[in-house]
């Protein structure tokens, strides 16, 4: 069960407190690829986990929360203890068949990742929010340090900006049951444009050949393509599939694998409109 | 061009406007045997060389709001460039090496790197070169530069579909949305309580919007703006930023380009010339 298995906020649930000091908060959901990309980040920079206090989550009967002696607890930790001084993050997840009033004072239409901060700054927008997290913390940078570099990420990004709708078109024409042969087509041509750039390069990675900020800006998509029903779209793609092969060894891809059961679960419900399907695997 | 001597592109300027009696169009070179070096680069043409070390060279169009962001930048931080213009309605196959997209701006150093996206550009000039820093150093206002960005990015497309229309039937719709799209950025000088969009001094966000706001301008259009008294007032204060007002578009040639580019006419790019 990765860290954010926590259920999701609706309508008529109480606002959140401020954010404590040295916490920053991710608005979120288990299943979005966008906010996916976000998590990665808050990974790979070693900002840790760590769970939403109890009286923040009024609608919570979750047992794994803190109690208030926990919740002192942990703020003694975190001033006597110099080691975890080091920065935390939170994740409240948004029901977004149903979602709270007070969540469109963090985003005007509501949308997610929303990352805020214990000054109550807000930032949204999945990329900037992760550009965000890599200027505001220190340690790995994510980004290269080079001007071009840095360009050449950016533009790389331009050049994958039409998969995620692609993907997202495929996986509910699939689900309605009509064929996406054509869909799927487009989608291989975009895969073929990464292809061919890996192969200019003849690196493993996107960003050269380490992980970088592009790789995890792309993996939340290639990650679900199998549970969307796509994976053959990366039959003629050699390069990519060997990418693929790598970011799953990456230790912040594979901690923040989504389980496939689960996953699948959550697709049913959620193709059936049904409102739990954002808290589906969860235990408590 | 006045006096009609061919001038070579000096180090860090863009050729200044022309003014209305000077307007006439070329079809070849001009006196002197050289072409007008503004005249674009167009199908069949010969690649250009490679860049002279100490300069960066832009691919733009004269009339292209996206490669103006760039000219902005590149003239605000007083860095010195060459500017090869591209035909977009004949492009040069050779173009397309520099950008697979075939779009400008591009901007492409003495290292043969190339850089495209008008925003990527504007973001590689701001980090690469020394002096005034045109995004802030603060990761959250450097955010919300980005933010405002993103709620300015409908009105490029809406602003090229409103001219379209002009002079036909259905313009009240698209007049109505871009509307919209001017009170959200209303919105935020409101809230912020400053005049530029990144605070008390123009900044990068203020360059990346500021090309469609000189359209409204050169095409008599400021009504556009009656219903948002604090974006009026920051069109004012661009008015008077000397980069602004060094590469402000000369309403004429704007108009006659336009003409001509609504009709896919091959000529539009060197309208003026």
């Amino acid at each position: 069960m990765t860290d954010d298995a926590t259920r999701t906020l609706g309508k008529g649930s109480a606002p959140p407190g401020p954010v404590p000091e040295g916490l920053i908060r991710l608005y979120s959901m288990r299943f979005c690829p966008f906010a996916h990309r976000t998590r990665l980040v808050l990974r790979a920079k070693g900002i840790r986990y760590t769970p939403v206090q109890k009286e923040f989550c009024k609608t919570s009967s979750c047992k794994g929360h803190l109690d208030l002696e926990g919740r002192a607890t942990l703020l003694e930790c975190g001033r006597l203890d110099g080691a975890s001084s080091k920065p935390r993050h939170e994740v409240i997840n948004i029901n977004l068949r149903n979602k709270p009033e007070w969540y469109f004072t963090k985003h005007p239409f509501g949308q997610i990742p929303v990352l805020e901060n214990s000054k109550g700054q807000l930032i949204y927008e999945s990329v900037i929010a992760c550009e965000y997290l890599d200027d505001a913390y220190p340690g790995r940078k994510l980004y290269p340090y080079d001007s071009y570099e840095r360009a050449r990420q950016k533009m790389l990004l331009e050049l994958f900006c039409k998969v995620p709708h692609l993907t997202k078109e495929c996986l509910v024409t699939l689900r309605c049951g009509r064929g996406c042969a054509d869909l799927k087509l487009a989608l291989r041509q975009e895969f073929c444009n990464l292809e061919e750039i890996l192969g200019y390069q003849n690196t493993i990675f996107f960003g050269g050949d380490c992980i970088s900020m592009i790789d995890y800006l792309f993996w939340p998509w290639f990650e679900r393509l199998d549970v969307y029903g796509i994976a053959d779209c990366v039959n003629h793609t050699p390069a990519l599939r060997l990418w693929i092969a790598a970011m799953k060894q990456d230790p912040t891809v594979c901690a923040l694998l989504i389980d496939k059961n689960i996953f699948l679960g959550f697709l049913n419900l959620y193709f059936q409109n049904n409102p739990d399907a954002f808290d589906y695997g969860l235990s408590c | 061009m006045s006096g009609g001597s061919a001038r070579s592109l000096g180090k860090g300027e863009a050729c200044p406007p022309r003014s209305a009696a000077t307007l006439r169009r070329v079809s070849g070179p001009g006196p002197g045997g050289r072409a007008a070096p503004e005249r674009s680069h167009a199908g069949g043409s010969a690649p250009p060389g490679p860049v002279p070390e100490g300069l960066i060279r832009v691919y733009s169009m004269r009339f292209c709001p996206f490669a103006k962001r760039t000219l902005l930048v590149l003239k605000a931080k007083g860095i010195g460039h060459e500017v090869i213009n591209i035909n977009l309605k004949n492009k040069p196959e050779w173009f397309f090496k520099k950008n697979p997209f075939g779009l400008v701006p591009v901007l492409e150093n003495s290292q043969g790197q190339v850089i495209y996206e008008s925003a990527i550009t504007c973001e590689y000039l701001d980090e690469a070169y020394p002096g005034k820093k045109l995004l802030p150093d603060d990761p959250y206002e450097k955010a919300c530069q980005k933010m405002v960005f993103e709620l300015f990015s409908k009105v490029p497309p809406l602003l090229l579909s409103f001219l379209r229309r002009q002079n036909k039937e259905d313009c009240s719709g698209v007049k109505e949305e871009l509307h919209k799209e001017f009170s959200k950025l209303e919105e935020v000088l409101t809230n912020k309580k400053t005049t530029f969009f990144g605070g008390s001094s123009l900044s990068m966000i203020d360059y990346l919007i500021w090309p469609w706001f000189e359209w409204l301008i050169a095409l008599e259009l400021n009504e556009c703006v009656d219903h948002t008294p604090n974006l009026k007032l920051w069109m004012e204060a661009m008015m008077k930023d000397p980069a602004v007002s060094s590469l402000f578009i000369d309403p004429k040639a704007f108009r006659g380009f336009l003409d001509l580019y609504l009709q896919n006419n091959l000529e539009a790019c060197d309208y003026g010339l």
